[in-house]
């Protein structure tokens, strides 16, 4: 049979909305850029600027998220919830937590690790193939030369030539 | 290829996303996210400035090498060297999906052709056609421009033909270099230039005759997949193409 709505089970629903909410929050977060922004998938121009919306706020938003739902379980966890809602309570903080720390791993980086300081070699010491293909450059009389295997993988090099600093990218 | 200072920031960039087949870049310093083709800033603190461009070419490495004998070529990482991509990667890659198609009769969204965008116009010249021909004349944006492969029979570039003092038209000739393919001499003669008989190498100087030591301006070429290029530049004209 149904409860009378007790206050105690008032304040529990409520905290228990914030936490679902939290998680929901933090979730969309996750998942929304990386949805949105992935390889082989057409990107609209307003769904874009959204994920990158999502991507330069999410981390204060996230910080937010795992504050609130903390002090959210506590105090559904105060109006003596059932052991099920317990758990439940647990795995949702847990879970806003996960997804928050999820968020500041860079996937991208992950796949494609970037190069960090660049090392280079003598053209003459290298054992590259004549064929193969490099990105070629000069600036103030220094020639570098970017093999495109290499920087069609690490995408991204940040590099100084002839005293000015560039970014080659492929 | 940018430069990575603007209003007194040096960037550190890195790789925030792949968008429309290209990628999009975030600086350390301000947390804004960067076209990479464009070199844009899209979102964040400074959305809406460029990057200053840097000019490149792409070449093979005997080319190069043979160019820049004191050069500096990017050494691999040995922990990621396994995952670089396969030689034959572009070939391969012409069997991979598109998500944006732009389709035609004799053109398939993979096909590769040399993009140049100069002189208020965007044009694309198809690899296929540029690597029979060896040396391309054609106009770009109303500008003389000169499309030539290089003494390595695959390095290709691409030049203003503008010759100071010659009124009219002037057309070049690709001559057959002296040494065979695969060892290309720097500085060989490559072409030569109708108005005036001079020889011409393949940074664009000529090297013998009445114009020896002019050189011509470099036009930057970019070598890109058709659907690429036609959806970042969507009033290019295709040479050999005619357009309804």
């Amino acid at each position: 049979m149904a409860e009378r709505a007790t206050p105690i089970s008032n304040r529990r629903t409520v905290w228990g909305v914030v936490l679902a909410t939290c998680l929901a929050v933090s979730a969309f977060c996750l998942i929304y850029p990386v949805y949105v922004i992935r390889p082989f998938r057409h990107q609209g121009v307003r769904e874009f600027a959204a994920a990158l919306l999502v991507l330069r706020f999410r981390q204060p938003v996230d910080v937010l998220c795992v504050l609130v739902t903390v002090a959210a379980a506590v105090l559904y966890w105060r109006n003596r919830p059932r052991l099920l809602a317990r758990i439940a309570a647990i795995a949702g903080t847990i879970g806003v937590i996960a997804f928050s720390a999820l968020s500041r791993v860079n996937i991208y980086e992950l796949m494609f690790h970037p190069l960090g300081q660049p090392a280079f070699l003598a053209a003459s010491n290298s054992k590259l193939d004549g064929d193969e293909h490099v990105i070629a450059v000069k600036i103030g009389g220094a020639a570098r030369a970017y093999p495109i295997r290499s920087i069609s993988y690490h995408h991204i090099v940040n590099d100084v030539v002839g005293g000015v600093p560039i970014v080659a990218t492929y | 290829m940018w430069g990575r200072e603007l209003d007194g920031i040096r960037f550190t960039f890195h790789l925030a996303g792949i968008n429309n087949q290209n990628f999009l870049m975030r600086d350390e310093e301000t947390g804004t996210y960067w076209q990479q083709i464009t070199g844009r800033a899209v979102s964040g603190p400074l959305a809406g400035k460029t990057l200053p461009f840097v000019p490149s070419d792409e070449l093979t490495f005997a080319l190069w090498k043979a160019e820049e004998p004191q050069g500096m070529v990017l050494k691999d990482v040995a922990a990621y060297a396994s995952e670089y991509s396969p030689k034959d990667w572009d070939v391969r890659m012409r069997k991979a999906p598109t998500v944006l198609s732009y389709a035609r009769p004799g053109l398939a969204p993979r096909d590769v052709m040399f993009g140049i965008e100069a002189f208020g116009a965007a044009r694309a010249f198809p690899a296929v056609a540029v690597s029979q021909k060896k040396l391309v004349l054609d106009h770009v944006g109303g500008e003389p421009v000169m499309l030539v492969v290089g003494p390595d029979d695959q390095s290709v570039r691409a030049f203003r033909v503008r010759l100071a003092g010659a009124a009219g038209p002037i057309d070049f000739y690709r001559v057959l270099p002296a040494s065979p393919p695969g060892s290309p001499a720097p500085g060989a003669a490559l072409m030569i230039d109708s108005a005036t008989g001079s020889k011409w190498d393949f940074s664009g100087c000529a090297i013998e005759g009445p114009r020896k030591g002019a050189c011509l301006e470099h036009v930057r070429t970019i070598r890109d997949y058709w659907f690429d290029w036609r959806h970042y530049h969507p009033d290019t004209t295709v040479f050999g193409i005619a357009h309804q």
